[in-house]
């Protein structure tokens, strides 16, 4: 409440009226003042001389009779004052201080005694005047005169009044011109604060204040048109870009969804139409050899059996694509996993189906992974399961899984010693149906770790190999610290 | 020991072919009823202006519904079966190529018993179908409907 009156919350046209107003008051004050001393200072001297004058005259006319000490005659003389209302008492003495003649306005007045003599000029509300008379230069008496001074003083009164009258109506006049003043020099400032808070709070750069005239103030007005013009010019072409950039990510996202669900319906296609011819191939092959072996020779049955073996590779090849795809478009779950306990499962599993087992699988314990746990269980399925595959024609087989971890990223490792592969090879193995062995070699649907990169890529990994021929080779899947919070 | 039937929904030829071989080789004495697509199997079990209801539902074990079948699918027929009082006891089991996440979770949110893949090897779709017809033929119960079944 009280900071309202706090100079700095002053409006500026306030400001600027106060200040116009205190300088002039000051500079009338002073012009006053320094008249009415002036005025008073003039009209003091202009009496002084008068009663100069006046006894100057007084003492010539009464040198002669002071010189005889004729009394009457000199009361004559100065009784011819008595015409003058100001003159309050006028003595003439001897050249002993004796009183010769004296003029009193009030009865009661006496003489002063010029044993002790009185104080002569502006005394009070009295001017005191002693003069010597001299005739032929000697000296022959003295002439005491004393005036009233309240015409000077009604004089310097009205004078004041007058002074201040004048004054008061100068300022008065000065006020109107101060207010109409000072809009020359607030009005643009205010319109400028009220329009940069304006686009302040509106964001409105479509406003400019009028400039008046080509001093600093126009200047300034012209400089902000300008910086607004420069913000909306700029603003116009971010908002046009942001616009831009908002209809591509809905062009590319709906496109994005529309390949989805064309993926969707591809896989959904693939699932369903292209599994039922081969189930018709095989099921018919098998019915074939069942129910009319009689009427096929042994190359016939061999073709049958060829065509069923065809078939249901393609069926494997048909699930392996479906897999990869899924792993692609899944959405994904993540939360942390026990990743030892997984490929324990997975052992486990591969241990069930297969007939010939490894001498040796060590699984480091307790590695903990963050991701989505069905598409790490297919990937690492596929690892151990390669592993497992290409170390089938060691006399002593052996996997092993570890993990390190490093700045939060976690690697782990998968190492058999089986055949290995050419290194040079390396960029093949994880592209789709590409496979380094012929399936007499190795049976398998070379999309196995194809869908290992698939899955890792999705966790922000990566999956890298490091073999040579029959020394056995080593997967690195790298899980990168960003997920791994 | 009573003889429930089977109702076998299959639009593909061939898969009728092989589907029916594979049963009637699991289930020599069951009375397999072939519907080749989804509406005829809807006319079946509800009847309509034609036919009435088949009295042959009384006696039903269980329906081998194929997911994809043209114009009413193998989802809405299962919808409808579980959307009547007369029928959504009947136990449906989805046969079909696929093995898609979302299809199966949608199979059971709509009410399947049972959800299974046919294989591309025949042995093994000839195993699946004995395994089928021994659970929901011998080893399962289903209500009584009608008078036909006895107490």
């Amino acid at each position: 409440m009280s900071n309202r009156w706090r100079w700095q919350y002053w409006p500026l046209k306030a400001k600027l009226v106060f200040l116009t107003l205190s300088i002039s008051t000051l500079g009338i004050l002073l012009v006053c003042t320094s008249l009415i001393v002036v005025e008073n200072r003039t009209y003091e001297e202009q009496l002084e001389s008068e009663l100069m004058v006046l006894s100057g005259i007084l003492a010539e006319q009464s040198a002669a009779a002071l010189l005889f000490e004729d009394s009457q005659q000199l009361a004559t003389i100065i009784s011819s004052l008595r015409k003058i209302e100001t003159i309050e008492q006028v003595c003439v003495y001897n050249t002993a201080g004796d009183v010769m003649a004296e003029l009193n306005s009030a009865t009661s007045a006496t003489c002063p005694n010029l044993a002790t003599p009185p104080e002569v000029g502006f005394v009070g509300d009295y001017y005191r005047l002693l003069e010597p008379v001299t005739l032929d230069g000697d000296t022959v008496g003295q002439l005491y005169l004393m005036s009233r001074l309240e015409v000077l003083r009604e004089h310097i009164r009205t004078f004041i009044l007058m002074a201040f009258t004048i004054g008061l109506t100068i300022q008065v006049a000065l006020v109107w011109v101060a207010f109409r003043l000072q809009r020359l020099v607030s009005e643009p400032i205010s319109e400028l604060s009220s329009a940069a808070e304006q686009i302040a709070v509106n964001h409105d750069y479509s406003i400019r204040v009028p400039v008046y005239g080509k001093d600093e103030l126009g200047r300034l007005g012209n400089a902000f048109n300008e910086m607004i013009g420069t913000i909306e010019h700029q603003n116009r072409k971010i908002l046009a870009s942001r616009d831009e950039l908002e209809r591509t990510v809905a062009d590319r996202t709906s496109e994005l969804s529309l390949a989805n669900r064309e993926l969707e319906a591809f896989s959904f296609s693939v699932s369903h139409d292209l599994r039922q011819p081969l189930r018709a191939i095989e099921g018919f092959g098998q019915a074939l050899e069942e129910d009319c072996r009689g009427q096929l020779n042994d190359t016939g049955l061999d073709y049958l059996s060829r065509i069923r073996a065809a078939t249901v590779r393609m069926g494997g090849l048909i699930d392996g694509l479906l897999v990869l795809s899924r792993v692609s478009r899944q959405a994904m779950e993540i939360q942390k996993h026990d990743l030892s306990a997984i490929l324990e499962e997975i052992v486990e599993e591969l241990h069930a189906t297969s007939d010939d087992r490894p001498t040796e699988v060590t699984i480091q314990p307790g590695i903990e992974v963050v991701g989505d746990g069905r598409m790490l269980r297919i990937a690492f399925q596929n690892l151990l399961a390669n592993a497992w595959k290409y170390s089938s024609k060691a006399d002593i087989r052996k996997i092993d899984v570890s993990a390190c971890e490093s700045h939060g990223s976690i690697t782990v490792a998968i190492r058999d010693n089986g055949v290995g592969f050419d290194m040079k090879y390396v960029d093949k193995l994880f592209v789709a149906f590409n496979r380094l062995h012929t399936p007499a070699e190795f049976s398998g649907t070379g999309l196995g770790l194809a869908t290992v990169d698939r899955v890792v890529r999705r966790h922000f990994g990566e999956v890298y190999a490091e073999s040579s021929v029959d020394n056995g080779a080593c997967f690195y899947v790298k899980f990168p610290a960003s997920v791994q919070k | 020991m009573e003889h429930y039937s089977i109702l076998v929904v299959e639009d593909n030829p061939d898969d009728q072919i092989l589907t029916m071989r594979a049963l009637r080789n699991a289930s020599p004495d069951s009375t397999i009823i072939l519907k080749e697509d989804g509406q005829a199997a809807l006319d079946f079990l509800f009847g309509n202006d034609a036919s009435p209801r088949s009295a042959q539902l009384d006696s039903l074990g269980v329906i081998l519904l194929d997911f994809k079948l043209p114009k009413v699918t193998g989802l809405e027929v299962l919808r409808r079966i579980r959307s009547c009082p007369d029928t959504d006891w009947l136990p449906v089991v989805m046969v079909t190529s696929s093995d898609e996440p979302q299809e199966l979770r949608e199979a059971y949110r709509l009410g399947a018993n049972s959800f299974v893949t046919k294989q591309i090897d025949y042995s093994k779709f000839s195993e699946q179908m004995t395994v089928l017809a021994q659970y929901w033929l011998t080893v399962n119960k289903v209500p009584m409907v009608g008078a036909s079944r006895s107490f």
